[in-house]
């Protein structure tokens, strides 16, 4: 039913690929929730863009076993239904970006892939965080149905609108304050920031910026 | 034991563990090697997840669970974990008028802000 809404909704705005790929996505979404018991879960919507890897996968994990509840019970299932918006937004401290490898071994002799978080945000920007949230989950019988909860979207579109959907606000983040050579280098690049773009004005205009400058200050 | 009392006990094991004595007497003694360990753990685990389960209601109202108890403890509240749980989930009005009492006595999460929800209604 929400399928056809969505591609009632599409059918004037965009191309016929994109809309096959749209809805091949929104099925995806859709699959396994008959499963899920969803009565008194709430749905909640967590806004990825901007936020780290790392910290909000463990705020999801925390809401997906329904640890935030009272009535958290370890041996039944009650954590809320997570939808996570804007996944290619998300961001990593360091290096990460280039340097965070994600590996697996195929079970053959010598067969040991690896990916960094480039490639597979390029590939597939929800396996990051889908990967992150459930290596933060107590690896028991629970596990498979806590991945079900998750929906994750790489961009800020999803079929679950008709649905009541509450916002996670994020706690505040206390950022560290920056390692001394960081912070000298980030003032070098400001103040060359700084110079270029006085140089170029001051070549440009130079003596009228002069006369400007005396006057004004 | 005899054997009949060993298979007694053995109902509900796992192959030859409930048929065959010589293999049902070793299990039957290492399940309750293991019964007497966890009339022990148990004690343990309900107190964590009486634990776990304050933390939860008084994350709600945002405050965590050590400056809670903190608090109570500066008040001198001598509710046990049991029945602060049972609160929790049951109660949820006087848990929070538990925790405006711990937040008077130990404003410890002043960084906290609780999350702004529209009256009582949304606690549970």
């Amino acid at each position: 039913m929400s399928t056809a809404a969505a591609a009632q909704s599409f059918n004037g705005n965009l191309k016929a690929s994109s809309l096959f790929f749209r809805i091949s996505l929104f099925i995806k979404a859709l699959a396994g929730i008959r499963r899920i018991d969803l009565e008194g879960l709430k749905w909640r919507v967590f806004d990825a863009k901007g936020q780290v890897l790392g910290r909000l996968a463990s705020h999801i994990s925390t809401v997906v076993q329904g640890k935030d509840k009272p009535t958290y019970t370890p041996n039944r299932e009650e954590g809320d239904m997570c939808i996570i918006i804007n996944a290619k937004d998300v961001c990593v401290t360091g290096r990460k970006m280039t340097d965070k490898f994600y590996r697996w071994h195929t079970g053959y002799i010598g067969h040991l892939k690896e990916r960094s978080l480039k490639d597979q945000m390029a590939k597939d920007p929800t396996e990051v965080i889908r990967k992150a949230v459930l290596r933060m989950l107590p690896r028991n019988k629970l596990r498979d149905d806590r991945d079900r909860k998750l929906r994750i979207f790489a961009d800020s579109e999803h079929p679950f609108g008709d649905r009541p959907l509450e916002p996670y606000d994020m706690p505040p983040r206390q950022v560290r304050e920056m390692r001394p050579r960081a912070r000298r280098a980030m003032i070098r690049a400001q103040k060359k920031a700084e110079q270029q773009e006085q140089g170029t004005t001051n070549t440009r205009k130079g003596k009228k910026r002069e006369e400007m400058e005396p006057e004004s200050a | 034991m005899n054997k009949k009392e060993v298979f007694k006990l053995a109902k509900g094991f796992r192959g030859r563990a409930k048929n065959c004595i010589r293999i049902a007497r070793e299990r039957v003694e290492k399940a309750l090697q293991y019964s007497y360990r966890d009339r022990r753990n148990k004690k343990r685990d309900m107190r964590s997840l009486w634990i776990q389960r304050i933390n939860a209601g008084t994350r709600q109202h945002g405050v965590n669970y050590g400056n809670f108890m903190h608090g109570l403890m500066k008040e001198n509240i001598q509710l046990n974990r049991k029945v602060l749980s049972e609160i929790s989930m049951h109660e949820p009005y006087s848990f929070k008028a538990l925790v405006d009492v711990s937040r008077s006595a130990f404003p410890g999460n002043k960084a906290a802000v609780p999350p702004k929800k529209e009256g009582l209604a949304i606690l549970v």
